[in-house]
């Protein structure tokens, strides 16, 4: 009875657990990770409110919202650091604490400074390997663990290129070598999904770039790439796809193609009647928000049309500028706050 | 469960933070040791109470290894470290099992150092004095085998308050006031209640020739009584709180 219920419950025959990953769910392909209404509260601060979205394998996704819009609250309830107060978070198609060696299947980086400053990098990296248990496989004497341990460790500190720093401690390490600390061992396990929060921070350009670069190779082989940043910027070279959340609420998700084409523009006009200006772009369904004394932007139209409802409407302007918005304007606008 | 073990062990290996409690603790009963030695006319160390004095300073590695086990989760705590252990360990009690097991062996293995250090020591002491041993053999078996039971209790209850305190200086300074200051008093000034403090009932493990100690077996079980109590609360509270 017990054997089969073993057997319902985790198939140990590989090919089997690889079916039941990519088997169709509802629309194409089972998502890596999928958020079905997750919210949590924390006393009165609903820091995540009913989200709900799903990853695509193979793909780097971005997580992206201003700061203390629940990014890092979203990304610990994947991880079952924190518990969701509504909502499921899966990850694989279950909720992470029932995954049999998560760390084989899941990789994390959640903050910088996340060592123990007088121990080794290479030490940080060796308990992490032990408690990983992949050492264990084909064999169970401590000494062969310990071995089998040590050669994976060495080969992620030459794949973030720490060897050499390896058995220095932590605390002498810069904030660079740290966040390359933190992905060797989120790699530990050579996992299919890697979630990065905010990775870029206190990186330098060059670093920026070689992470930039890892994560484009880990996800051409097929991998999976969650990463969050409150800057769009950061990530706008990485990403395929974007999730933006808000106050703990669902904005947009949405091809970071798609996100380009909204790239529509704004118009700066000043006019000597800016506040009847507004009021007539506006009733044109244009958004206009007035910036300092007689200035406004219009958002949603090119600069002929805004110059032809002045016209008709009789305001002289006296600068009419087209200003073509960057990603990062769409990305602020979509994050702004909605007047109510 | 054997890699969360191992993995305990290489942490506990790879720090400074053990090896400065094992320096502070020889220190202390080195001190301690010396000054019971040398400081009693011959007369007053022949007796048998001054002499489990003299021999018994290893049993202060309690408060140490009590540190090693408070040390082994608060550090993670603060230092952020136990956000990778519970990434690639989700099961929690099997953490804090792992962190219980690892330091019952550390304690126990401090235990041993100490009451090394002070039978030794001590031994040689009443021997340079030409001060005849007046513990008997059974009471020596007693100290070296009670001092690294009682220490490797002390350690994993140690483990149990880290858990539930988290925050690390909170954790120490509370168990140093009690161990050192509110346990003194309640021993020294309610005698009837001494032998059921966990300090009162460790004592009983190493044959402390005090009035209000209980018997081996009852203050043995005793003492495994908070251990489990502090583990189990710890273990809970753990697993229920969010790493944030």
């Amino acid at each position: 009875m017990s054997t089969l219920t073993n057997l319902v419950n985790r198939p140990s025959d590989p090919s089997l657990v690889e079916l039941t990953q990519t088997l169709p769910r509802g629309t194409g392909e089972a998502a890596v990770v999928r958020a079905e209404h997750l919210s949590k509260r924390f006393g009165d601060l609903c820091a995540v409110d009913d989200l709900t979205f799903s990853l695509k394998r193979g793909t780097v996704t971005g997580f992206l919202g201003p700061n203390g819009a629940g990014k890092t609250t979203t990304l610990r309830m994947l991880l079952h650091l924190v518990e969701p107060s509504a909502g499921r978070a899966l990850v694989f198609g279950r909720r992470y604490q029932d995954l049999e060696q998560p760390a084989t299947q899941v990789g994390a980086v959640l903050e910088a400074a996340d060592f123990h400053p007088g121990r080794s990098g290479r030490d940080h990296l060796f308990s992490l390997a032990l408690a990983l248990g992949r050492g264990a496989k084909g064999g169970h004497w401590f000494l062969e663990r310990e071995r089998a341990a040590a050669k994976r460790v060495d080969a992620m500190l030459d794949l973030v290129e720490l060897r050499s720093a390896g058995r220095r401690r932590v605390g002498s390490y810069s904030l660079g070598m740290r966040q390359r600390l933190g992905l060797a061992a989120a790699l530990l396990g050579d996992p299919d999904l890697l979630i990065l929060d905010e990775p870029a921070n206190g990186l330098d350009p060059e670093g920026v770039r070689w992470l930039r670069d890892f994560l484009r190779g880990f996800a051409a082989g097929g991998k999976t790439v969650f990463v969050s940043s409150h800057v769009l910027a950061e990530v706008a070279q990485t990403v395929d796809d974007v999730i933006i959340i808000n106050k703990g609420r669902l904005v947009t998700v949405s091809p970071l193609a798609e996100l380009t084409e909204r790239r529509t523009g704004a118009v700066r006009v000043r006019a000597r009647d800016a506040h009847k200006l507004q009021v007539r772009l506006e009733t044109e369904g244009l958004r206009a928000t007035r910036l300092d004394g007689d200035e406004l932007l219009v958002q949603g139209a090119p600069s002929a049309r805004v110059g032809e409802i002045a016209f008709r409407t009789g305001i002289p302007l006296d600068e009419l500028v087209s200003e073509s918005s960057s990603l990062e304007d769409v990305f602020l606008e979509l994050t702004a706050e909605k007047p109510s | 469960m054997t890699d969360q073990l191992l993995a305990e062990l290489r942490k506990m290996r790879s720090t400074r933070t053990n090896l400065g409690l094992l320096a502070g603790m020889v220190a202390l009963i080195l001190l301690t040791v010396l000054l019971n030695g040398f400081i009693p006319k011959a007369h007053e160390l022949a007796t048998h109470d001054n002499q489990h004095a003299l021999l018994s300073a290893g049993t202060s590695a309690a408060l140490f290894a009590a540190l090693i086990g408070v040390m082994s989760i608060t550090s993670e705590f603060r230092h952020g470290t136990i956000r990778p252990t519970f990434v690639v360990t989700p099961q929690r009690t099997r953490v804090i099992t792992a962190k219980v097991i690892a330091s019952l062996l550390m304690g126990a293995l401090f235990g041993l150092v100490a009451i090394g250090l002070s039978l030794g020591l001590g031994y040689a002491i009443l021997t340079i004095r030409d001060i005849p041993l007046e513990l008997e053999t059974g009471h020596v078996v007693w100290l070296v085998i009670g001092t690294p039971a009682m220490t490797a209790a002390w350690a994993a209850l140690g483990v149990g308050l880290g858990a539930v305190v988290r925050n690390q200086v909170f954790a120490v300074i509370g168990l140093i006031i009690w161990a050192m200051v509110i346990d003194n008093l309640l021993r020294g000034l309610v005698p009837s209640i001494g032998g059921y403090t966990p300090v009162g009932a460790s004592a009983a493990l190493v044959a402390d020739p005090a009035d209000y100690v209980l018997a081996a077996a009852a203050g043995g079980l005793l003492l495994i009584g908070y251990l489990v109590a502090f583990v189990a609360a710890g273990a809970i509270l753990v697993a229920r709180r969010d790493v944030t």
